[in-house]
């Protein structure tokens, strides 16, 4: 008997070679889920890492990329790169500069932080629930 | 603009919900696992701010 909330089937996700489903979780937040036939929790992946994302950018965060002598920047890189197409979309609109003095600035780093790390754990959840770790 | 307290009690509740739905798969254990990280990260700032308080800030 299927786990409650899960799909029928998952015809878009069977087609899908596993590394391309992957990129299409990690590019698009919740999209993995969504081409798994996990409609309900692809939807609010998608809306919370959004909001996260969007808060980051209004609270004067800074899209991390690395600079030379930062070690910790590499990693802050990698975290706001975990958000796929939003972190290039804002690059290219010349958002998430980050205002260094803004009284909300490590907030909005933390926001930033938060969404590019919770859209990563995503495509590992779409690798895990694809090859039959996760029932639901 | 938002005080601190209310932007740590959103960033609190809106990983509550990333997980909740991430690690649950039912609506009642959803609810609790969502109060339980929601509560910690909130009531674990605060507890770490203020055990910060002695510390000098340079």
């Amino acid at each position: 008997m299927a786990a409650k909330g899960s799909p029928a089937k998952a015809p878009a996700a069977a087609r899908l070679p596993l590394a391309v489903l992957m990129a299409a979780a990690w590019l698009v937040p919740g999209l993995g889920h969504l081409l798994l036939g996990r409609r309900q929790r692809a939807a609010v992946f998608a809306a919370v890492i959004a909001t996260a994302f969007f808060v980051g950018l209004a609270l004067d965060g800074e899209l991390i990329l690395p600079r030379a002598g930062d070690p910790l920047s590499y990693l802050a890189a990698i975290a706001n790169l975990g958000s796929g197409v939003l972190f290039f979309v804002a690059k290219l609109a010349g958002l998430g500069d980050g205002v260094v003095t803004a009284a909300s600035y490590e907030f909005g780093n933390t926001f930033l932080l938060t969404a590019g790390m919770m859209n990563l754990l995503l495509v590992l959840d779409t690798h895990d629930v694809a090859v039959g770790k996760k029932a639901w | 603009m938002l005080d601190h307290l209310s932007l740590l009690l959103l960033d609190a509740a809106l990983i509550a919900v990333f997980f909740a739905f991430l690690w649950k798969s039912d609506g009642a254990a959803r609810w609790r696992y969502f109060w339980k990280v929601f509560l910690a990260l909130s009531l674990g700032a605060i507890a770490i701010g203020w055990l910060m308080y002695p510390f000098p800030r340079s």
